[in-house]
């Protein structure tokens, strides 16, 4: 979150979960209900409810103190048809898939400091890179 | 500041190598389970790193969208948010930058030497 242009000096607020022990980074297991992808796979919904998550205003700095907090979202991405696929033998992976567009909102809380912000609804949003597709990598590449 | 006499320190030793001997007997007596020594059920993070050490890759054309490694199966990813809210102070904040990205990955991956399947974010 930023307060005037997204710009680092501007930072007021970053939200994300804790990077695990074994390096994984900012990523949390989705409950069964959370994912609903439509029966023509062109539309997948991603929505979690109180996700533990850290408050670092000042990542990604050594020092930044992370502060927990909670946060809840949703997220709809819509294939737009158009398709892609990136590949790299040489890192073993391969995205088959189709451009897409995305939409998020979310609500956030940190108890310590009693700060709390909502998003405005979710056809508000927009993001500027999305897709969605098939991949494989690692010992699944060939 | 009195410092403690040798008379004190060698009255103490009879205790300390007690309280060894009683450590190494309950270690003794704690029976030990077997288990599998397989390595965790995690899934495993991708090895490349970005410009801050983790290991994570931008979400963009031609990088890798996964989080994690040895996977297979539906990825969804995406950045470069804009949006705006509003605080629980009624200050209109906007969120979303070039570096505020998600993902989803759901499918199978590899840990514990055998296949696992689950679904993912990185928020």
């Amino acid at each position: 979150m930023f307060r005037g242009p997204a710009v680092p000096a501007n930072q007021i607020h970053d939200f994300h979960p804790p990077i695990a022990p074994p390096g994984l980074y900012w990523v949390v297991p989705v409950p069964a209900a959370g994912v609903v992808v439509s029966a023509d796979g062109k539309t997948v919904t991603l929505e979690m409810k109180d996700v533990p998550v850290v408050d670092q205003p000042r990542w990604p700095a050594l020092d930044s103190i992370a502060t927990p907090a909670r946060m809840t979202f949703k997220m709809v991405w819509r294939s737009t048809g158009e398709p892609v696929q990136y590949e790299n033998p040489s890192q073993q992976f391969r995205f088959t898939g189709n451009r897409a567009e995305c939409q998020l909102e979310a609500e956030v809380n940190v108890p310590s400091t009693g700060f709390s912000w909502k998003s405005d609804p979710i056809e508000t949003s927009r993001a500027g890179f999305a897709v969605i597709g098939d991949e494989v990598n690692g010992r699944y590449f060939s | 500041m009195t410092l403690p006499s040798r008379r004190n320190i060698l009255k103490s030793l009879p205790i300390a190598s007690m309280a060894c001997m009683r450590n190494d007997a309950s270690a003794q007596q704690t029976p030990q389970r077997s288990m599998t020594a397989n390595g965790g059920s995690e899934p495993y993070p991708i090895p490349w790193l970005d410009r801050n050490g983790s290991h994570n890759q931008p979400a963009g054309p031609n990088l890798e969208p996964s989080h994690i490694y040895h996977f297979k199966g539906l990825v969804a990813r995406c950045s470069t948010f804009t949006g705006m809210g509003t605080d629980n102070q009624g200050n209109r904040i906007a969120f979303g930058s070039p570096t505020t990205d998600y993902g989803l990955m759901k499918g199978e991956y590899w840990a514990a030497r055998t296949a696992q399947s689950g679904a993912f974010a990185h928020i």
